[in-house]
């Protein structure tokens, strides 16, 4: 970027280029620094703007976070007091946010595998289709686009236990009733399968943007070399030139699925008993309910550095095996 | 060059004169804050419109308004002391104690001793006590509500009740729900509003003469015989009255479709209930079931008109308009719009305010005539104040979904409340 062409002649035109200085010694050398020296300064001018907002929008607000985190703050109470690193060792003792965490982690360890999966078939059957293409991708999109908080009341509706069109068509058959939302044991599955229901459409269209980029070469290749079924056409070329975008879709599918809070907020509040209390809920709840802002800042500290570690998870060690060039 | 110097001058003079005249007409000018839109919008209107008429002289503006109690707070809170500040806001009765403990908000305590009509405009000390801390007088009751026994006429009658003589007591509510869950066809006896927050709870404590915490408010006090009492009518809720475990917004839904027999949450929900059920269903109201007629209480839901302005001067003004929309004019209007009972004994008597309405609208009368049994909504002191409230939730849901029994869920309750409070 600093040594770009384009860069340095455009704004800095009184400078020669390299190829008009004297040919060789200490006077090229200098006017080398030089040139470097304007172009470094141009660069931070340059970046100047976006370095002041990243400051003023992301890095002071973050310190703020971390600097609260480490008090017992509360709002509209004018003192606090430093409590260090103890603010964190309370977390580790705190029953109800350990047992967020855990609800959390159920919850994504249900809507990812399930979303990424279907999402994949959903897309192959689509390209593998000739008709109604774009009818399909549109239907399964639009759970992505539509307003969660306004799906979660259709979803409230659907999942009734006494009128709920679900329970319904389960009597049809002859199946008992499930308290989907108000059942402890069942509510979390309940709010997953919301969650697996909206991923599922924009992991369609990620899938799609993939298959659509692999080569047709190379499924002819393939079928010289003796890949003549549907399955082995798929496990030899399709699954292994997925690799990045499956990388891209498992990493979005997660963040999502960790930062799920609209369908907790509208639908369960948390409960019934904490059974679907999750990060961002709890998160909230401390900090804006029960105005405890120290303890919800520690929290949402953690909720950050586990949301980045699994990031770095994701993009350090898997990105080595899903590239091929 | 003369004239467009009287050109220039010209505006000038007009504006220097309209500026004069609204200074003159104009006293002071209330900033008022307020939650709920979806409830209160069209009531604050009306009752800005209404002060602004018998005042000329003040202009009342809103800020825009909060989604919830909770949000309301937290604005309140951190707007405390800086310019954006409104003169008043409505904060939930459950939440006057963090104001009063954060010394946030005006104690309206001399502004009522100078006021020789307070008990005349119908403000009686017990009205006033429902926004009363520590002797910090935090504001007015402006909407208040209590708890109230929904039910379904139609499906009262078809499981042999009788619509005109509904229960009095917890057994005959159990047997009647038992009649009415025998209807099969998904239909279920009872549901009483537990989620959410201590407020049910504290009905069926209150019902029994108890009291959350001890009279200093370092122990808990509940976990005696009538906190016991309480968690075991629950208990028989779900084992007679084979209440569901449901989500509170399912409760409601259920119970408006015409698919719960019986249903005990506040009056406050009547005016949304009463719209939810339209014609699907004969919806009736009585008066809670009686527990313990000479000590039984109930709570008292709802918010309060809060002074926030620190001016001196701006304070009589403010405190004018706080009477005035907890006033008989403001209970006119919230009244028939909620379902709250009058906050103010003046507007239930009197034709010119709620007297008539009362008549033609039975349906609004259970929460009335249960106005003499309502004291505070208790709210728990200290940092862990709002906590305590969710604590007492999540294990009351245990016992509805029978996973402990009463006597267990008053151990664990006892124990986790006792921690939370100050000590």
């Amino acid at each position: 970027m600093l040594r770009d062409g384009p860069l340095r002649e455009d704004l800095m035109p009184e400078v020669l280029p390299p190829e008009d200085l004297p040919p060789r010694g200490a006077p090229r050398d200098a006017a080398r620094g030089e040139i470097d020296r304007h172009e470094a300064r141009a660069a931070w001018l340059l970046s100047l703007p976006t370095l002041v907002l990243m400051l003023l929008l992301l890095v002071l607000p973050c310190a703020a976070l971390v600097a609260l985190s480490l008090t017992d703050a509360e709002l509209g109470v004018p003192e606090m007091h430093f409590l260090g690193l103890d603010a964190y060792l309370n977390l580790l003792t705190d029953r109800d946010f350990i047992r967020s965490f855990r609800n959390t982690a159920v919850y994504v360890g249900l809507v990812t595998p399930a979303s990424v999966v279907l999402g994949l078939v959903l897309a192959l059957l689509i390209e593998a289709g000739t008709d109604l293409r774009a009818f399909f991708r549109s239907v399964f999109f639009l759970p992505v686009v539509a307003l969660t908080v306004a799906m979660a009341s259709v979803w409230q509706y659907l999942m009734h236990p006494s009128f709920g069109p679900i329970n319904l068509m389960l009597k049809l058959v002859g199946l008992p009733s499930v308290n989907w939302l108000g059942s402890s044991d069942i509510v979390l599955p309940a709010l997953a399968l919301i969650g697996i229901w909206q991923a599922v459409g924009f992991n369609m269209v990620l899938f799609l943007a993939g298959l659509a980029g692999i080569n047709r070469d190379l499924y002819a290749a393939a079928e010289m070399d003796g890949a003549r079924s549907a399955w082995s056409r798929f496990w030899t070329v399709t699954w292994p030139m997925l690799g990045p975008t499956t990388l891209f879709v498992v990493t979005i599918t997660v963040i999502n699925a960790v930062k799920v809070f609209e369908t907790v907020a509208t639908l369960t509040q948390g409960g019934p008993a904490k059974s679907s209390d999750v990060l961002l809920w709890t998160i909230y709840q401390e900090g804006f309910v029960y105005l405890h802002v120290g303890t919800a800042s520690a929290m949402a500290v953690v909720f950050i550095v586990v949301l980045m570690a699994l990031l770095l998870v994701q993009t350090r060690i898997l990105e080595r095996k899903v590239h091929y060039t | 060059m003369k004239t467009s110097l009287k050109r220039l001058l010209a505006p000038l003079a007009l504006l220097l004169a309209a500026g004069l005249s609204t200074f003159g007409a104009t006293a002071a000018e209330i900033t008022v804050h307020y939650p709920m839109p979806g409830f209160f919008k069209t009531v604050m209107d009306q009752i800005a419109a209404e002060y602004m008429r018998q005042h000329p002289d003040v202009k009342i503006t809103f800020t825009s308004p909060s989604p919830t109690y909770e949000d309301g707070l937290q604005l309140m809170l951190r707007q405390a002391g800086t310019a954006e500040m409104p003169d008043v806001s409505f904060i939930g009765l459950n939440r006057l104690r963090v104001l009063a403990e954060r010394n946030i908000g005006i104690d309206l305590t001399p502004f009522i001793k100078a006021d020789a009509k307070i008990a005349e405009e119908g403000f009686s000390d017990r009205l006033l006590a429902l926004a009363r801390f520590n002797g910090k007088q935090m504001g007015l009751a402006f909407a208040t509500s209590n708890p109230i026994f929904y039910y379904n006429a139609d499906l009262v009658k078809k499981a042999g009740g009788d619509p005109d003589h509904p229960p009095k007591t917890w057994d005959e509510v159990f047997a009647l729900a038992a009649k009415i869950n025998a209807l099969g066809d998904g239909v279920t006896g009872m549901a009483y509003r537990w989620q959410g927050d201590d407020w049910m709870f504290s009905a069926l404590l209150f019902g029994h003469g108890g009291t959350m915490l001890s009279a200093d408010e370092k122990k808990v006090a509940f976990d005696g015989p009538e906190g016991l009492a309480s968690l075991k009518l629950i208990d028989r809720m779900v084992k007679d009255g084979k209440m569901p475990a449901l989500t509170s917004d399912a409760t409601v839904q259920g119970f408006t479709a015409g698919k719960i027999g019986m249903f005990f949450w506040t009056t406050g929900a009547l005016r949304s209930i009463i719209n939810g059920t339209g014609s699907k269903f004969e919806l009736r109201t009585a008066p809670m079931p009686v527990i313990d007629a000479a000590k039984g209480r109930l709570p008292t839901g709802g918010n309060a008109a809060v002074m926030f302005t620190t001016d001196p001067a701006k304070q009589k003004a403010v405190y004018e308009f706080l009477k005035f929309a907890s006033g008989p004019f403001g209970a006119s209007v919230v009244v028939p719009g909620t379902g709250y009972v009058p906050n103010n004994d003046l507007a239930a008597k009197d034709d010119r305010y709620l007297g008539k309405f009362y008549q033609e609208n039975p349906l609004f009368r259970a929460g009335l005539n249960q106005m003499n049994l309502m004291i505070p909504w208790y709210s728990f002191p200290g940092n862990n104040g709002v906590k305590v409230t969710q604590t007492i939730v999540d294990n009351l849901a245990q016992l509805v979904e029978q996973k402990t029994t009463p006597e267990e869920t008053l151990k664990s309750m006892t124990a986790e409340v006792q921690k939370l409070l100050p000590r």
